[in-house]
C-alpha cells in the first residue's frame, strides 16, 4: 500500500515539475516608460508641467531559434488626448550565420540614433538631437522588407543591412501649405508603384568592438501619387554615423561618443502658395541636413558607490531646413545633463537645453528657447 | 550647405581617423586560460573571447549591460535572438552572450 502511494505521488510529481519545463515557443512582454518634469522659456513666455507617463509596450514571440515576430506599441498622453502608435511590427527569419531577413514595419537603418539609441532609457538625454522625430529629416521606420547580418573579420566586425520600403510621400502644401516640399516619413501607405531602396555599413575596426562606424543611403525615384505632378520627384538621403564606447583606466570611468551626420536631398519641384488670394508658384533648392555629436561619461571606477551611478552628459546638435522653403529653418542646440541610474535600466536625468532657431515654418526672425527637464525612465 | 556638408562630414571623418589612431596598440591580447584557443600551427593561434567579456563590450555599445540575475534561461534566449537581429551582432557573439548570461543568472 504504502508503495503504492509513494509511486502515485512521484507521478503526481514528476507531472507537476514537467508543467515548469520551458514550451518550444516563448512569449514574452517587454518594453520601457518615461515621465518627468520640463520648464521651457521660449523668448520670455514660460510654460512648465509635468509629463503624462509614456508606456511602450514590447511584444516578443520566440517560435524558434530562427523565427521571431516583434512589435513595439506607444501609448502617450498629449495634452488631454492619448496617442497611440505601432512603431514596429515584424517577423523575422535567421537564413544562416550571415543573413536574417525581416518583413514588416520596422525600424530603419538610417544611421543608428532612431534604430538603436532613441529608447527613454537608452537616451541619454530626456530629448532627442534635431533632425529627429516629427519635422525631422532622418527617416525612423517604414513597411517592406529587409535583409541584415554581420560578419567576423578576425577581429573587425561587418555589419549590413539592405531593405526596400514603401518609401516617404512629399507634401505638396494642399493639405498644410507651410511644409510643402517636406519628405512625410509617417505616411505608411504607399502613394506610387516607386520604392524606397535603402542600407547601411557598419565597421567596428578594433578588436575590442569600442568603435563603429557606418555610412547609410535611401533613395526613391518618386515621392508623389502617380496622378500628382509630383510623382517624378524624387530623393536622396545618406548619414555618416560613428559611436565610441570604451572604459578608459586613467579616467575612472566610461567614455561614450556618438555623432550621426543626416544630408537630405529632394528634387526641385514647384509648389504654391496663396497670397491675397492668388496663387503663386515657387521653388527652392530642397536640401537639408542635421548633425548631432554627445559625449557621455560614467565614472564606474569611482570609489564612491553614489558617484558609479552618475553620467555626466553633453551634446551639440543643428538643423538646416532649405532656404526658400516656407519651413526654411536654421537650428543649433546644446544639451547638457546629469543621469542618476538606479539599475541599468532605469535612470533619472536633469538636464538643461538651450536652442537658437531662425526662421522654421514661415516665422520670422530668431527664436530662443530654454529648457530645464527632469526625466525618469524605466526599461522592463 | 555644400561646404558645411563636407565640413561635416570631414569632422565625423576626423574623429573616426584621430580614435583609430589613438586606439592603435602593438600590445598583444593578454591570452588568459580560459579565453584562448590554439588552433593550427604552432605560430597561427586566434584568441578567442569569453561571452563575458563580449557581455560587456557589446552591450555597453548602446546600453548599460544588463545583469544576468533579471531574467530566466527562457528569457534570455527570446532577448538574445530580439537582440542579435536589433544590434546586427554575429552569431558567435550572441552565441557566446547568450551562454555568460545563462550561466551566470
Amino acid at each position: 500500500m504504502t508503495l503504492i502511494i509513494l509511486g502515485l505521488g512521484s507521478s503526481a510529481l514528476a507531472q507537476t515539475y514537467n508543467t515548469f519545463e520551458p514550451s518550444k515557443t516563448q512569449f514574452m512582454l517587454r518594453g520601457y516608460g518615461h515621465t518627468g518634469f520640463e520648464y521651457l522659456d521660449t523668448g520670455g513666455e514660460q510654460e512648465s508641467t509635468f509629463l503624462g507617463a509614456t508606456f511602450a509596450p514590447i511584444f516578443l514571440y520566440k517560435h524558434s531559434d530562427k523565427l521571431m515576430f516583434e512589435a513595439e506599441l506607444e501609448f502617450e498622453l498629449e495634452g488631454n488626448e492619448l496617442k497611440t502608435g505601432l512603431e514596429y511590427a515584424d517577423v523575422m527569419y535567421v537564413l544562416n550565420k550571415h543573413m536574417t531577413v525581416r518583413a514588416g514595419k520596422f525600424l530603419l537603418p538610417f544611421g543608428t540614433f532612431m534604430e538603436r539609441l532613441h529608447p527613454a532609457w537608452i537616451n541619454r538625454l530626456p530629448s532627442r538631437p534635431l533632425g529627429f522625430g516629427h519635422d525631422g529629416i532622418a527617416p525612423a521606420s517604414d513597411i517592406g522588407v529587409e535583409l541584415r547580418g554581420a560578419f567576423d573579420l578576425g577581429g573587425p566586425k561587418l555589419n549590413y543591412a539592405v531593405y526596400v520600403t514603401n518609401g516617404p510621400r512629399i507634401k505638396d502644401g494642399s493639405e498644410e501649405p507651410e511644409e510643402a516640399g517636406m519628405l512625410d516619413f509617417g505616411y505608411y501607405e504607399d502613394v506610387n508603384l516607386a520604392k524606397a531602396l535603402g542600407g547601411r555599413i557598419g565597421l567596428l575596426p578594433l578588436s575590442d568592438s569600442s568603435m563603429e562606424w557606418g555610412i547609410s543611403a535611401y533613395t526613391t525615384n518618386s515621392t508623389g501619387a502617380e496622378d500628382s505632378d509630383y510623382k517624378d520627384v524624387g530623393a536622396f538621403l545618406w548619414a555618416l554615423d560613428l559611436s565610441y564606447v570604451k572604459s578608459i583606466t586613467p579616467l575612472q570611468g566610461v567614455v561614450d561618443i556618438k555623432a550621426q551626420y543626416n544630408s537630405s536631398n529632394v528634387d526641385t519641384a514647384t509648389y504654391y502658395e496663396i497670397e491675397d488670394g492668388i496663387s503663386e508658384p515657387y521653388s527652392f533648392d530642397n536640401q537639408s541636413s542635421s548633425f548631432y555629436t554627445q559625449l557621455s561619461y560614467r565614472p564606474i571606477m569611482s570609489g564612491s558607490d553614489f558617484m558609479k551611478q552618475l553620467e555626466f552628459v553633453g551634446r551639440y546638435s543643428d538643423f538646416n531646413a532649405p532656404e526658400g522653403a516656407e519651413w526654411e529653418e536654421k537650428s543649433t542646440q546644446y544639451a547638457f545633463g546629469l543621469n542618476y541610474w538606479l539599475s541599468w535600466r532605469s535612470v533619472v536625468k536633469f538636464s538643461y537645453q538651450t536652442t537658437k532657431m531662425e526662421g522654421g515654418h514661415d516665422s520670422d526672425g530668431t527664436t530662443r528657447t530654454n529648457g530645464l527637464f527632469v526625466h525618469w525612465a524605466i526599461g522592463f | 550647405m555644400k561646404t558645411t556638408t563636407n565640413f561635416k562630414a570631414a569632422i565625423i571623418l576626423s574623429v573616426m581617423a584621430s580614435i583609430m589612431v589613438a586606439c592603435s596598440s602593438n600590445k598583444k591580447p593578454i591570452a588568459t586560460d580560459t579565453a584562448t584557443e590554439v588552433a593550427g600551427s604552432e605560430v597561427d593561434f586566434k584568441i578567442e573571447k569569453s561571452g563575458a567579456q563580449l557581455w560587456g563590450e557589446v552591450c555597453n555599445r548602446c546600453h548599460i549591460a544588463p545583469s544576468p540575475a533579471d531574467y530566466n534561461d527562457t528569457d534570455w534566449e527570446t532577448i538574445s535572438l530580439h537582440m542579435r537581429v536589433r544590434a546586427n551582432l554575429t552569431e558567435e557573439e550572441i552565441t557566446k552572450i547568450e551562454s555568460f548570461l545563462k550561466s551566470a543568472n
